[in-house]
């Protein structure tokens, strides 16, 4: 096994893991701030693929499409917040969430089917980005190699953003004692809304970005809300430094699993969960409760 | 009074419906008891305890397989297969129990999720024994014992599946009305108080959990053995979104609702997807509309229509919570 080989694989570990970032992300904001997990987190990623293709499809750009795609996603996001989330904030049973956004993946993956058809959609990689890059004597992809530098740039830019702006500050605030910064006079809704909608956003970036390498089919939707919930669960939920060490120790076991143990790559992830929680119940980086 | 004879009036019309329907229906019948029978061991967990199961599919695939292989490869009869794949089942159950009840919730619902998902992945792992992707089929119904062959046909395994279901009911209704329901309840509407009063909540939910797999993989096993097949998508993490959906739209806490929940479900599904391909789109809304407008479920809604002080324990506590 050459050096060239191994980083190869390394690679196409990391950029597989920066894209279930994109998604895990989202849904552990959603859930540190509404303590929400988003079932309907994987239909929206699919949305926002099949939303991109559309949009290449029309204007033939693919950088339009990972810019408009979010804002779209997130847009519809926000109204779903608004529209349905809300009325059950006051509810004790927290299962009413779960059961809501199921019912949303059912509806969402069941609109998306009227919408595009049944029939998988390849937008195929923009041309600037076609072409392999030789490393150590082994070909690569570019297009893995964009994948992992945009998942780069978006843990950078989340995390500077929670860290260093107001906004950040309030998400942050309203996570750890949302009745506090509510009689500080913020509106702690507003906040909801924003974080359920960028939330969105990110998932539909994810989606954007996958769609050249797997092509949008039904179903994308439900296998990967599972892979995210997973990262989710290993890294602690609402941990934001969690879902990326969490996304990167998936995308490894994925891509090294289905290499080597074909058969059981699938079972190594939910193992690798299930010793995460029987170690420590809240994940890694998640407060015990 | 008005209960029992309305009780026994529904089972006597069951009695005699396969002399009413014509055959290609009773086929759907007794895939609808099958599922109701299947929602109600789900409503164990969800409607008495408030433990969100995302992948009550393992308990039906369980059995499902068990009695696969225990029809095929032992020949024994059928009865003794599916009280076996029940036992079997069970005994899977008691350490995934233990795994998922150490949290609740989210992350409840997220492990249970994950072994059925294991499952599903397990079974294209040892595909010598299940088969793989073509699962197993040719499933027989051993005759006996005491050479008994009345289920092998078709208005015989109906009659089975009635009696299983009947008796299933039956036998919830009065775990749920024990002193050990009133305590799934206690830990249903406040946990930290019933532990507070001395009950090891733990065991309890564990107790609850293996029982919900044994209704589970008593569904199961009877699908298998009136299907003639075990397939990997009973493992999938679709049957347990459906038959959640089937436990919230019916009535959670309430046996009867997630039975009739089943029922329908199935009928429907049966009759809508032949008029419309949409009908994913419309049951999705439907259980929306549910979860956000009535928490407690249609048999929820008509019974304390009926009667206002409705004793079932689920009944009334799920709607003053609603209204919380």
């Amino acid at each position: 096994m050459s050096l060239g080989f191994i980083l190869a694989q390394c690679l196409g570990a990391l950029s597989q893991a920066a894209v279930l970032f994109f998604i895990a992300c989202g849904l552990t904001l959603i859930f540190g701030i509404m303590r929400i997990i988003n079932f309907a987190h994987g239909a929206i990623f699919m949305l926002g693929a099949y939303v991109g293709f559309t949009i290449v499809a029309v204007t033939g750009s693919f950088l339009l499409s990972l810019l408009l795609a979010p804002i779209v996603v997130g847009g519809l996001g926000m109204a779903f917040e608004r529209v349905f989330l809300r009325h059950l904030y006051g509810r004790r049973d927290g299962g009413a969430y779960l059961l809501l956004t199921f019912g949303l993946a059912v509806v969402l993956s069941e609109v998306i089917r009227v919408i595009w058809g049944a029939q998988p959609r390849a937008s195929g990689i923009p041309d600037f980005l076609r072409g392999i890059v030789v490393i150590v004597e082994q070909p690569f992809p570019l297009y893995r190699l964009f994948l992992i530098a945009a998942g780069l740039a978006a843990a950078l830019a989340v995390w500077q953003f929670l860290e260093r702006t107001r906004a950040g500050l309030l998400i942050r605030a309203v996570s750890q004692n949302a009745e506090m910064v509510h009689a500080l006079g913020t509106d702690v809704a507003l906040v909801r809304t924003a974080v359920f909608g960028l939330g969105c956003a990110m998932a539909a970036l994810g989606g954007v970005l996958a769609a050249p390498l797997v092509t949008a089919f039904l179903g994308m939707g439900t296998t990967v809300v599972i892979d995210a919930f997973v990262i989710v669960i290993i890294g602690g939920m609402g941990s934001f430094l969690g879902s990326l060490i969490g996304s990167v120790l998936v995308g490894f076991v994925q891509v090294l699993g289905a290499y080597y143990f074909q058969d059981l790559a699938l079972a190594f992830m939910y193992f690798l969960m299930l010793i995460v929680l029987v170690i420590r119940p809240g994940g890694l980086l998640g407060r015990e409760d | 009074m008005s209960r029992n004879v309305s009780f026994a009036l529904t089972v006597g019309i069951c009695m005699l419906l396969p002399f009413m329907v014509p055959q290609y229906s009773l086929t759907v019948l007794i895939e609808a008891l099958i599922f109701g029978l299947f929602a109600m061991s789900l409503d164990l967990l969800v409607g008495y305890c408030r433990l969100y199961s995302f992948g009550h599919a393992a308990a039906y695939g369980l059995g499902a397989y068990s009695a696969a292989l225990i029809l095929t490869r032992l020949l024994l009869p059928l009865p003794i297969g599916i009280v076996l794949a029940v036992l079997v089942t069970t005994l899977v159950a008691i350490p995934i129990a233990w795994i998922c009840t150490r949290s609740t919730g989210v992350s409840f619902a997220m492990l249970t999720l994950a072994f059925a998902q294991l499952g599903y992945a397990m079974l294209f792992r040892f595909r010598d024994i299940t088969g793989g992707s073509d699962g197993i089929v040719g499933i027989p119904r051993p005759p006996g014992p005491l050479g008994m062959t009345w289920f092998q046909g078709k208005t015989g395994y109906y009659y089975l599946v009635l009696g299983c279901l009947i008796g299933s009911y039956l036998l919830c209704r009065a775990i749920v009305r024990s002193p050990f329901g009133a305590v799934l309840a206690g830990i249903r509407e406040n946990e930290a108080k019933t532990i507070a009063l001395g009950y090891n909540t733990r065991a309890y939910k564990i107790a609850t959990v293996v029982l919900a797999h044994g209704f589970g993989a008593l569904a199961g096993a009877l699908y298998a053995a009136f299907a003639g097949f075990a397939s990997p998508e009973l493992f999938f993490w679709l049957v347990s979104g459906r038959v959640l959906i089937m436990v919230v739209v019916g009535g959670a806490g309430t046996l009867i609702g997630p039975i009739l929940g089943g029922v329908f479900f199935v009928f429907l599904e049966h009759e809508l997807s032949e008029i419309t391909d949409l009908w994913p789109l419309i049951f999705g809304s439907v259980f929306m509309t549910f979860v956000m407008f009535a928490p407690q479920g249609i048999w929820g809604i008509l019974t304390r229509r009926s009667n206002p002080g409705a004793e079932l324990p689920g009944a009334g506590n799920e709607t003053s919570d609603a209204a919380a």
